[in-house]
């Protein structure tokens, strides 16, 4: 399979799993750039070009909040899940334990 | 001096609307040096580490897009199929009839052969550049405004099936009336120097009455008839809605009322030119009385239209 083709399914493959991370991970408020470590450390590949806006996205449809935190040397702005975040969390994180069974019983493993 | 993250983020933020651009640009400095710092660290030299930083972060057209959250086509899959049968229609049709009109009346003219030839191709490029341009410029705005976008509705049911005509038939007609507009308005546009008969100098005595053009009369009534060709687009793409259908029988009531107005006050044939025709002087009111039919005619269709629509709601 081409390279392209292949980047594209693993990118749709992988879309919804970035959003659902990020809110549950978020959960404890923080920033951008520890994010996208905090991410990459628990084995979600995700660009930078892709989280940031990403986190703008989430913000905008209220699955975040967001304050700057100024009182470092570098004003940063700390993203944290807000209620309705959280139960889109809790309802992604169900459907994510019913594709697992889902795929398991496809593959005849139980 | 300005450095490379400086150009990164200007080039980022200047694509994105004024509001959004001083937080984004804050957030994105501190997120570019977070990443310096930590490659630095890593024993990177400062430039090896920010061409590396700038490099993941990639094109700042696409980085702009991500968060401006906005499409980056001009015309995208929904509309596309539409865009291309709209275009080709009018293309095949309209292009080839201004051709032969052009070609016929300048040869009728008894214009020099090139000079046919030049004039023929003039207008058939200077009318295919103009198609190309409009519909596209037309399909971009449906494409940018939410509202005319015609979405399934959430709560599908197969009684929601359109009802004859489809949409189908009903994308036809639009063809059929944008091909009208376009060859009824190119004909208005070239009244003045199309024109089977001329004067004792040689200029052609136009087919309508110069007052239109003398008080920019013409350019109301094609400005109205565009207006009424939008709200048929409107309607086609757009859920129905009272206000919706309110507006359009409103806009489509224009262009039949104005020209009721200018017939029933001889401003539209030009009586210089039924006079170079020897017809009897009882013309010109047989020709705004048939003009004021057709017009009432339009008028009670529009009604109908709308009444239909509003029973069926599509």
């Amino acid at each position: 399979m081409d390279d392209e083709l292949l980047s594209t399914h693993l990118q749709e493959l992988r879309r919804g799993t970035v959003v659902l991370a990020c809110l549950l991970i978020l959960r404890q408020p923080n920033y951008g750039y520890a994010l996208l470590e905090v991410l990459e450390q628990h084995g979600f590949a995700v660009d930078a070009n892709t989280l940031y806006p990403l986190l703008r996205r989430l913000e905008k449809q209220g699955l975040l909040t967001s304050d700057w935190n100024t009182e470092e040397s570098r004003p940063r702005k700390f993203y944290r899940t807000s209620r309705e975040g959280a139960a889109l969390a809790e309802t992604l994180s169900a459907d994510w334990d019913a594709l697992h069974t889902a795929f398991r019983s496809l593959k005849g493993e139980s | 001096m300005t450095t490379l993250t400086d150009r990164y983020v200007d080039a980022t933020v200047r694509r994105l609307p004024p509001h959004q651009r001083p937080d984004i640009e804050r957030e994105l400095r501190t997120s570019i040096a977070d990443a310096l710092d930590d490659r630095i660290e890593a024993g990177e030299s400062p430039a090896e580490a920010e061409t590396a930083v700038l490099t993941a972060l990639g094109d700042p057209s696409r980085l702009a897009a991500g968060y401006a959250d906005r499409p980056l086509h001009l015309i995208g899959p929904g509309l596309y199929v539409d865009y291309i049968r709209v275009l080709t229609a009018l293309l095949a049709t309209v292009v080839p009839t201004v051709t032969v009109i052009v070609c016929l009346v300048d040869a009728l003219g008894g214009d020099p052969v090139l000079d046919v030839i030049g004039s023929t191709l003039g207008a058939a490029f200077t009318t295919a550049t103009n198609i190309a341009v409009w519909v596209t410029l037309f399909f971009a705005i449906i494409e940018r405004t939410p509202a005319l976008r015609w979405t399934p509705s959430r709560h599908w049911t197969p009684t929601a099936l359109p009802t004859p005509p489809s949409r189908r038939a009903r994308f036809t007609e639009l063809i059929v009336e944008s091909i009208a507009f376009v060859l009824f308005t190119t004909f208005i546009l070239l009244a003045p120097v199309l024109s089977p008969k001329s004067d004792a100098a040689g200029n052609p005595i136009p087919v309508l009455s110069p007052w239109l053009w003398d008080t920019g009369m013409v350019y109301v009534f094609i400005a109205l008839v565009v207006a009424s060709l939008g709200a048929s687009f409107v309607r086609y793409y757009a859920h129905w809605s009272a206000p919706v259908a309110v507006v359009c029988l409103l806009v489509e009531l224009a262009p039949p009322i104005l020209m009721i107005w200018l017939a029933a006050n001889d401003h539209i044939a030009n009586q210089a030119f039924l006079d170079t025709l020897g017809w009897p002087d009882t013309t010109m009111s047989w020709v705004n009385r048939g003009l004021i039919v057709i017009a009432a005619i339009a008028i009670v269709s529009a009604f109908g239209e709308t009444a239909r629509r509003a029973r069926v709601r599509g």
